[in-house]
């Protein structure tokens, strides 16, 4: 028994949770069980079909009595898969224990525990007085989910049995002339055959599930007594410590090693930040490409084929069209002339009611925008923590920032024109800036205006503003002058 | 590694864990369902026979029957939890897949979907879908996006004796610090044996051999419970 190798997670478990472990194991497993126990059953069950040819209910039974024999070997494979033993089909069936079937075969068999004894008669191979007291150490608190699992996994082999037998006599054909019952409402021989391969194939299907989880919960009792998890756990720490007194050795030369290369790398490390433009922007490039920035997602969902998402055209629909061909082809107009007009003049009224709707729908922004355009909006007093309100502005603004400007304020010089700017704006020009937008949207909303130059102008005065405020870059003081002059002709002017 | 535990990693790095379950303790809670939705129907019949059962007594038992059959799942999972009565009984829980709480729109279409894990009778649909996917949904669960979990109450003991803490020679990562609390705390559940042999394995941190290591063992694991 190799714990590291144990392919389930070995922690303390209910009993409800152990039999669900024990279901996911049979899941896990589930081909290698499921033949496994069918050719334990195939050998001895053909014969008896063969014997009971006339009346195969018979052999059902018996082989329904003889159950606790196919359940050995599913569990003796399952329990080399839990230590990720490898092992062929056939050694096993050799190894396949048959000691102690014949209790298992007579009183145990109305056991409602079987499952979760077993492992202690297949596994430990314990008999007698020995089987007794394992049982009452592992029974403890689980005997009623051991029963739950007795009970339920009865029930879904039924429901498997009756749900195979309905499908196929749901999907046999009447005209094949198959009858299952004869005229007295028996069933025929023929029925019986088809009632009893059902039940077989429900019984092979359920066996895995219902001895893997009594197994698990075998094993879930072990690992509480046996604490099999702490055992695991104290094994990987134990390790963990040998391993890394092996490597302090190595880690403090690396240490060592390490103080040197910070000493001289210093300098480097200064030299690297000073970026000169060119390479700050091709970093940012290199950041951008990077796996943090963007990600690649596969989505999968239904649509319909052909369908194209990027028409969206607002065109007739076709449909009415080829509706309208259809009726001139088909019921003409001449008819029953009437009728039909009355007819279109509906259908007419219709698609144009249709058509408003989805007018009214298509252009729903827009027209809430119409709506909400009439009710007066407060201007924003403060853009950027800029203040621009028309009181705080001084009478000469160019002439007041060239004086902050020659005393060196460079960024007073400029946020006051940048603001003495947006402050025009709103007032004379009426822009609709509000406190949410960011200096590019409110150029955009200048340049939505339509007024080429001046939205030039403050394009080249926002660029400015932006790369002082937040690059920190200096512009040349002609730039800054150029500016002032096109403050006068563009904004100024407005305001004589 | 074969387990039931389902993690979500929510923002920030934090795990969420549950255990999912599986169909035999779901097929107890919907057996205690169906018992009470027995009763109230019954007690329904009852009631509806002054007003005449094939009359308005009949109709109002029908649409009543039909409230209580689509209704009484949803209703107890959207404001009981996510727990019906049965699904209390056996301490289970239904939940999104994300470890949010169920709504409304969510629970009726877990809800709804019933009608096709029902086919051909009595769940085989259910039980099939249910098997064949390792979180245990059946057909309306992976429609609705959602989980039934088990909500474990612990229920470890107290410290019954007096124990000196004390602290480790070495630092430990968390999960070997719950395991020496949890050696602590299952102490009662051992055999001395096997608390020796446990103990062994770790002779390298305690530097104690036989009684020695198991009691140092448990001090450290006090230390870790708070006691000082």
């Amino acid at each position: 028994m190799n714990l590291d190798k144990l392919q389930v997670d070995a922690c303390i478990r209910s009993g409800w949770q152990a039999l669900d472990l024990g279901f996911l194991m049979a899941r896990a497993w589930f081909r290698s069980l499921y033949f496994a126990g069918l050719l334990a059953m195939t050998p001895l069950s053909a014969v008896l079909l063969l014997v009971f040819w006339e009346s195969p209910f018979w052999a059902l039974a018996i082989i329904w009595w003889l159950k606790p024999m196919w359940e050995r070997l599913p569990l003796f494979i399952a329990s080399r898969k839990l230590f990720d033993e490898k092992s062929d089909l056939w050694s096993s069936f050799k190894a396949f224990p048959l000691k102690d079937v014949l209790p298992w075969l007579l009183w145990r068999r109305f056991s409602m525990q079987r499952a979760f004894d077993n492992p202690v008669t297949v596994l430990e191979e314990l008999k007698g007085v020995q089987r007794r007291q394992r049982l009452r150490v592992l029974h403890g608190k689980y005997s009623d989910v051991a029963l739950g699992n007795q009970f339920v996994c009865f029930c879904f082999e039924l429901l498997v049995w009756f749900g195979i037998s309905l499908a196929i006599s749901f999907f046999t054909p009447d005209a094949l002339g198959i009858k299952v019952n004869d005229s007295h409402g028996d069933l025929t021989v023929l029925g019986e055959w088809m009632f009893s391969l059902s039940a077989l194939a429900a019984m092979t299907l359920v066996l895995p599930f219902h001895s893997m989880a009594g197994f698990a919960l075998y094993l879930n009792r072990r690992i509480e007594l046996e604490a099999w998890d702490i055992e695991i756990s104290f094994h990987n720490l134990a390790n963990r410590k040998r391993a890394a007194a092996a490597r302090s050795v190595g880690l403090l030369a690396s240490s060592v090693f390490a103080v040197i290369v910070c000493l001289t790398a210093s300098d480097g490390v200064d030299a690297a930040t000073d970026h000169s433009r060119e390479s700050a922007s091709e970093m940012i490039e290199d950041v951008l490409q990077g796996e943090d920035f963007g990600q690649e997602k596969t989505l999968r969902k239904w649509r319909f084929r052909d369908w194209n998402e990027a028409v969206e055209e607002d065109t007739f629909p076709e449909w009415i069209i080829e509706f309208i061909e259809w009726w001139e082809t088909n019921i003409g107009w001449s008819t029953d002339f009437s009728g039909t007009a009355a007819l279109l003049k509906v259908i007419l009224v219709l698609a144009f009611a249709g058509l408003l709707i989805y007018l009214l729908y298509r252009y729903r922004g827009p027209l809430s925008r119409l709506g909400r355009a009439g009710s007066t909006e407060q201007p924003p007093e403060v853009l950027f923590g800029l203040d621009v309100t028309p009181q705080s502005l001084p009478p000469d603004v160019p002439a007041q920032v060239m004086r902050l400007w020659g005393e060196g304020a460079y960024r007073e010089a400029l946020s006051l024109l940048y603001r003495a700017s947006l402050s025009r704006l709103i007032d004379r020009h009426e822009l609709a800036f509000r406190a949410s937008h960011t200096e590019a949207e409110c150029a955009a909303l200048v340049k939505a205006r339509g007024i080429e130059s001046l939205s030039d102008y403050f394009w080249q005065l926002t660029v400015v503003w932006r790369q002082l405020a937040y690059g920190h870059q200096v512009p040349a003081g002609e730039i800054v002058q150029d500016l002032c002059r096109g403050w006068t002709t563009e904004l100024s002017d407005v305001a004589e | 590694m074969l387990d039931t535990g389902y993690r979500v990693e929510i923002p920030g790095g934090i795990n969420l864990d549950a255990q999912v379950v599986g169909p035999i303790p779901r097929c107890f809670a919907f057996a205690i369902d169906l018992a009470i939705r027995g009763i109230i129907f019954f007690v329904l019949l009852i009631a509806s026979i002054p007003f005449g059962p094939t009359g308005l007594g009949g109709g109002f038992l029908l649409i009543f029957l039909f409230a209580v059959e689509w209704l009484y799942p949803v209703l107890f999972e959207v404001y009981w939890r996510g727990q019906t009565p049965g699904k209390k009984a056996l301490g289970i829980s239904v939940i999104n897949d994300d470890l949010t709480p169920v709504t409304l729109g969510v629970s009726l279409v877990r809800n709804l979907l019933r009608s096709i894990d029902f086919i051909p009778l009595f769940y085989l649909v259910g039980l099939v879908t249910m098997l064949s996917n390792r979180r245990f949904q059946r057909l309306g669960d992976l429609a609705a996006g959602t989980l039934v979990i088990s909500v474990r109450e612990s229920n470890r003991p107290a410290l019954q004796r007096d124990i000196v803490p004390l602290a480790p020679s070495t630092p430990l990562l968390r999960t070997e610090q719950t395991s020496i609390i949890e050696f602590l705390q299952r102490s009662q559940q051992l055999s001395e044996p096997r608390q020796r042999e446990l103990a062994a394995i770790l002779e390298g941190i305690t530097h104690e051999k036989g009684d020695d290591g198991v009691e140092q063992l448990h001090r450290i694991g006090a230390w870790f419970l708070g006691v000082r």
